[in-house]
C-alpha cells in the first residue's frame, strides 16, 4: 500500500508542480492599457469630434475653459475608490460635526427662555433651569452628510462615459449610499430608546439566525462540545449589535446565541492526540470569560473617531490660563449624560485632581466644568445606539502640554 | 492538523476578545490635553443704585471693575449693548439663560448705596453662568466717597480671585520716577499712583535727581537714591507724611540700589569704595551693617527671595554682567544666567518661583523671567530700551520702564503678563520710569 501511496503522492506532486510552475494558470497578458481614454469626458469628446466649429477668434477665452473641465473628472474617480474600501465613514462623520461649531449657539439658549424660574440669589443653584432645555438637534447633522455622497455618483455618471470606467462607478455609487444608512438608523434608534426594552430582543433574535448558524452548523453535528457552550457567549454579543445596528444594549441576547456557536470545537474528534490543545483552549476561553465582566455595558464600543469627536468638542471650550497655578492641576470630572447627550443636572462632579492648593484645584475644576457645560449646547453628538457606553463619562483635563515652561 | 489550526484560531479569537470587551467597561474615559488660550467672556451690567446719591458711583464703579478685569488680558467684557437681561434689583434672580445666550461665562452683579454722610457701600455677587451657580458668596465694602475707586478695585480683586484662584493685585499702588523735560535736562520726582495710573501724587519736588524707588513690604515706606548732595545717597521716605531721611552708611561713599528684606527690617544695597562695588546689608533698627560680597568686581542690584533666605544680584566677576544667587547672610554665590548678552536688575518673584531681569543682547533690551536656578529663561519683551522690572504682588504681572530712541525719546511704564501676553502701557500724566509695585492694600 505504501508503494501506491508514494506513487500516487509523487504523481500528484508532479502535477501540482507542473500546474504551479508550468504557467498553465499564468495571468492573461492581453489586458490593454486604456489609461488614455479615462481622462476624456463628454465635453472633451465633443470638443475633439467637432474641431471645425471652435474657430480662432476667441482663442484667449476658450483655452481657459476647457482645461478645468477635464481635470475635475479624474478627481472624482480616485475619491470614491478609496472611500468605499476602508469604509472610514464613521470617523469622518464625528470630526466634521464638532468642527463646524457654528451650530446655532443661540438656538439652545433662547429656548430655555421660559426658565425664569430660578430661585433666590443666594447659594441655591437653579441647575435644572439651564440644563433641561430639551431639544436634541441631531437631525441637521446627518442631513448635510447624506446629500454629499449622493451628488458624487451623479457627477460621475456623466464622466463615466468611457465604458471601462462604468463598472467602478456603479460599485462606488452603491457604497457611498451606505454611510447615510447608519445615520438614519441612529435616528430611529433614538426614538425607540424611549420605548420599552421588549422591542430590542426581538430584533436581535432575527439577526442571529442568519449569521450564527451558517458558520457553525456543519461542525456542530459531529461533536457537540457542551463544555465550551457558555464560554463563547461573548462572541455573538459583539457581532450582533454591529451587524444588526440594533440599539439593544442588553447582555441577555448574548447567552442565548452562545450555545449554538459552541459547536465549533470540532477539534475534539481528533482530540485524543492533542490533549494540550484542549487545555489551551479551555484556559484561553476561561481567560476570556473572566476578563469580561458579566455586567459590562452592552452595545458596540465607541470607535476612536467617536471618542475623538467628543474630545474635540469639549476642548474647544476649555479655556486654559497657562500662567496660573491652576494650569499645574490635572483634574478629572465625572458626569452622566442623558440620551440627548446632555449632562444630567447635578451629576457633574470632581472625581480627582493632582496636588495643588485648594484654590488652584477649585479653579481647575471650574474651568473644566465650564468647558463641559458650555460646549454641550443642544447635547453632545454621540451615537445613540451606544448610549450604554457613554451615559457615564469621566473626562480628564490635563494642561501639561499648555503650561508655561 | 485541522484540529491544531482550529484550536489556534479559536485561541487567538478568544485572546483578543477580552480586549475589545474590557475596553468599554466602566465609564467612558476621555483625556483632554489641549484647550484654548483666550480671554474668558464675562458681563458686568451697571451696578444697581439703591439711592439717588449712589447713581454716579454705581456706573463708575462697575466701569472700573470691568477695566481691572479686562486689563489683565484674561477676561473679555461682553459689551453692555449686547446684554439681553436687565438687572434692576440686586436681589432679583439671575436669568442664566439670557446670559448664556450671549456666551457670558461669568456674571458680576452689584449694587451701590450712598448715605447723606458720604459713606458709600458696594455689594456684589459673582456667578458661574453655565453652571448656574454663585461663585463664593456675596460681599460688601464700604468707604467714604473719595475712596470709591478703591472700592471698585476691591470688588475686582474678589472677582479675579474667584475666577482665577490666585491672589489679586488691583488694590495696590506703584511708586515711580515721574520725568518731565528734555532728555538732557530732565527733571525727576518721586510719585505714587494706583496700579492703573490713577490718583498720582508726588512725594518729592524736582529740585534734585532721584532714582530707583523701592516700596517696603508693607507699603508704608519707600527707599530711593537721591542726588540731593550731588552724590548718590540712599534715603528712606515715609509715605504717610512724606518725611524722609538719609540712610547712614558712611561718609564719602556712594550708596545705591537699595531694597528691603521681606520682613522690612533690613536693607540691602550697593556701596562703592574706590573702584570696587560690593553688596552690604543694614539692620534698620540698630544701624549695623554687614558686607555680603567681597569680590574685586562690581556686585549690585541685590534682591531678596520672598522667604528671606537668599539674595539674587548681578556681577561682572566672570567678565560679563551675569546673575548670581547667594545666601542672605553672604557666602558663596552661584551663577544662574548663562545665555548670551548681559543680565541685570534681577528681582525675585513674590511667588518665589521665578526671577525677572533685564537682558541686553545684540543691541536690544529685553525683560525676561527664569527659574531661580536659571532654567526656563523666557524673554517677554524686546525694544530699544526696556529695564527695571517689578512684580505685581501676586507674581503674575511685571511692570517695567521703556524708553524710546532719540533726543526726543521719552520713558513710559508698561506691564506684561508673565506669559508674555497682554503687553500694554500704563497711563501716567508725564514720562515715567523705575516703577516699584507695592503690596496689596
Amino acid at each position: 500500500m505504501n508503494r501506491y501511496l508514494y506513487i500516487s503522492g509523487g504523481a500528484h506532486a508532479l502535477l501540482f508542480a507542473w500546474l504551479l510552475l508550468g504557467k498553465v494558470f499564468s495571468a492573461d497578458p492581453p489586458e490593454m492599457q486604456v489609461a488614455d481614454v479615462t481622462v476624456l469626458s463628454e465635453e472633451d469628446f465633443a470638443l475633439l469630434t467637432a474641431p471645425p466649429v471652435p474657430d480662432p477668434v476667441p482663442a484667449a477665452e476658450t483655452p481657459v475653459a476647457p482645461p478645468p473641465e477635464p481635470e475635475p473628472e479624474p478627481e472624482p474617480e480616485p475619491e470614491p475608490v478609496p472611500v468605499p474600501e476602508p469604509e472610514p465613514v464613521p470617523e469622518p462623520e464625528p470630526e466634521p460635526q464638532p468642527a463646524p461649531e457654528p451650530q446655532p449657539e443661540p438656538q439652545p439658549e433662547p429656548q430655555p427662555d421660559p426658565e425664569p424660574v430660578p430661585e433666590p440669589q443666594p447659594v441655591p443653584e437653579p441647575d435644572p433651569v439651564p440644563v433641561p432645555a430639551p431639544l436634541p438637534d441631531p437631525e441637521p447633522v446627518p442631513a448635510p452628510i447624506a446629500p454629499q455622497p449622493a451628488p458624487v455618483p451623479t457627477t460621475r455618471a456623466p464622466s463615466a462615459s468611457v465604458r471601462p470606467q462604468a463598472r467602478p462607478a456603479d460599485r462606488v455609487a452603491s457604497e457611498p449610499v451606505a454611510p447615510p444608512d447608519p445615520n438614519t438608523e441612529r435616528a430611529e434608534e433614538r426614538v425607540e430608546a424611549v420605548d420599552p426594552e421588549a422591542d430590542a430582543p426581538e430584533v436581535v433574535e432575527e439577526e442571529r439566525d442568519p449569521t450564527a448558524p451558517p458558520e457553525t452548523a456543519t461542525e456542530i453535528v459531529p461533536e457537540g462540545g457542551p463544555r465550551f457552550a457558555p464560554t463563547e457567549s461573548l462572541r455573538p454579543q459583539a457581532r450582533t449589535p454591529r451587524v444588526a445596528q440594533a440599539a439593544t444594549p442588553r447582555p441577555d441576547p448574548a447567552p442565548d446565541a452562545a450555545p449554538d456557536p459552541a459547536g465549533t470545537p470540532d477539534p475534539e474528534p481528533s482530540a485524543p492526540d492533542l490533549p494540550d490543545v484542549n487545555a489551551d483552549i479551555t484556559s484561553a476561553l476561561a481567560d476570556a470569560l473572566s476578563a469580561a465582566p458579566p455586567d459590562a455595558p452592552a452595545g458596540p464600543p465607541m470607535t476612536r473617531g467617536e471618542r475623538e469627536a467628543l474630545r474635540l468638542a469639549v476642548q474647544a471650550c476649555w479655556i486654559v490660563d497657562n500662567g496660573s497655578e491652576a494650569s499645574n492641576i490635572t483634574v478629572t470630572v465625572g458626569m452622566e449624560l442623558d440620551q440627548d447627550g446632555r449632562v444630567v443636572p447635578g451629576s457633574l462632579r470632581m472625581v480627582g485632581a493632582s496636588e495643588g492648593s485648594a484654590a488652584a484645584v477649585q479653579t481647575a475644576f471650574q474651568a473644566a466644568r465650564r468647558a463641559v457645560l458650555r460646549c454641550e449646547k443642544g447635547g453632545y453628538d454621540l451615537p445613540a445606539e451606544k448610549y450604554e457606553q457613554w451615559k457615564e463619562i469621566e473626562m480628564t483635563f490635563n494642561p501639561d502640554q499648555m503650561r508655561l515652561r | 492538523m485541522i484540529a491544531r489550526l482550529a484550536a489556534l484560531v479559536l485561541a487567538c479569537a478568544t485572546a483578543f476578545l477580552p480586549v475589545a470587551v474590557q475596553a468599554q467597561s466602566g465609564p467612558l474615559r476621555i483625556e483632554i490635553t489641549e484647550g484654548v488660550i483666550e480671554p474668558l467672556p464675562y458681563a458686568v451690567p451697571d451696578f444697581v443704585a439703591e439711592t439717588q446719591a449712589a447713581e454716579q458711583f454705581a456706573a463708575e464703579i462697575s466701569r472700573v471693575v470691568a477695566a481691572d478685569l479686562t486689563g489683565t488680558g484674561l477676561f473679555r467684557e461682553i459689551p453692555r449693548d449686547a446684554h439681553i437681561a436687565r438687572v434692576s434689583s440686586f436681589g432679583a434672580p439671575v436669568q442664566f439663560a439670557d446670559w448664556k445666550a450671549i456666551n457670558a461665562q461669568a456674571l458680576i452683579t452689584g449694587s451701590v448705596s450712598a448715605d447723606a454722610s458720604g459713606r458709600v457701600v458696594v455689594k456684589f455677587r459673582v456667578w458661574d453662568v453655565f453652571a448656574g451657580q454663585e461663585l463664593g458668596q456675596g460681599m460688601q465694602f464700604a468707604s467714604d466717597a473719595s475712596g470709591w475707586r478703591r472700592l471698585a478695585h476691591k470688588v475686582a480683586d474678589q472677582v479675579y480671585s474667584r475666577l482665577t484662584g490666585e491672589t489679586p493685585y488691583f488694590d495696590s499702588r506703584v511708586v515711580f520716577v515721574s520725568e518731565t523735560g528734555p532728555k538732557d535736562a530732565r527733571q525727576k520726582r518721586l510719585a505714587i499712583m494706583d496700579y492703573d495710573g490713577a490718583n498720582v501724587q508726588y512725594l518729592t519736588d524736582d529740585s534734585s535727581l532721584v532714582l530707583a524707588p523701592r516700596f517696603s513690604p508693607n507699603g508704608g515706606r519707600v527707599l530711593y537714591t537721591s542726588y540731593q548732595t550731588g552724590f548718590p545717597r540712599i534715603r528712606v521716605l515715609t509715605v504717610g507724611d512724606v518725611a524722609s531721611q538719609t540712610l547712614q552708611v558712611g561718609e564719602g561713599v556712594m550708596s545705591f540700589a537699595p531694597r528691603f528684606s521681606p520682613d522690612g527690617r533690613m536693607v540691602v544695597y550697593s556701596l562703592t569704595q574706590g573702584s570696587n562695588t560690593d553688596i552690604y546689608a543694614m539692620d534698620l533698627a540698630s544701624g549695623a551693617t554687614r558686607q555680603l560680597t567681597s569680590a574685586p568686581s562690581i556686585e549690585t542690584a541685590p534682591s531678596f527671595s520672598p522667604d528671606g533666605q537668599r539674595i539674587v544680584f548681578e556681577s561682572d566677576r566672570s567678565g560679563t554682567q551675569q546673575l548670581y544667587v547667594m545666601p542672605a547672610m553672604g557666602g558663596e554665590a552661584q551663577r544662574i544666567s548663562f545665555g548670551e548678552g548681559r543680565y541685570g536688575t534681577p528681582v525675585w518673584s513674590p511667588r518665589g518661583d521665578r526671577i525677572a531681569f533685564t537682558k541686553q543682547n545684540a543691541g536690544r533690551f529685553h525683560i525676561g523671567v527664569m527659574r531661580t536656578d536659571g532654567s526656563e529663561e523666557r524673554l517677554l519683551t524686546a525694544s530699544f530700551l526696556d529695564e527695571g522690572p517689578t512684580w505685581a504682588p501676586n507674581g503674575r504681572v511685571i511692570m517695567f520702564s521703556r524708553e524710546t530712541q532719540g533726543a526726543q525719546g521719552s520713558s513710559a511704564l508698561y506691564s506684561v503678563d508673565i506669559s508674555g501676553r497682554n503687553l500694554k502701557r500704563v497711563r501716567t500724566p508725564a514720562g515715567a520710569s523705575d516703577p516699584s509695585w507695592g503690596p496689596l492694600q
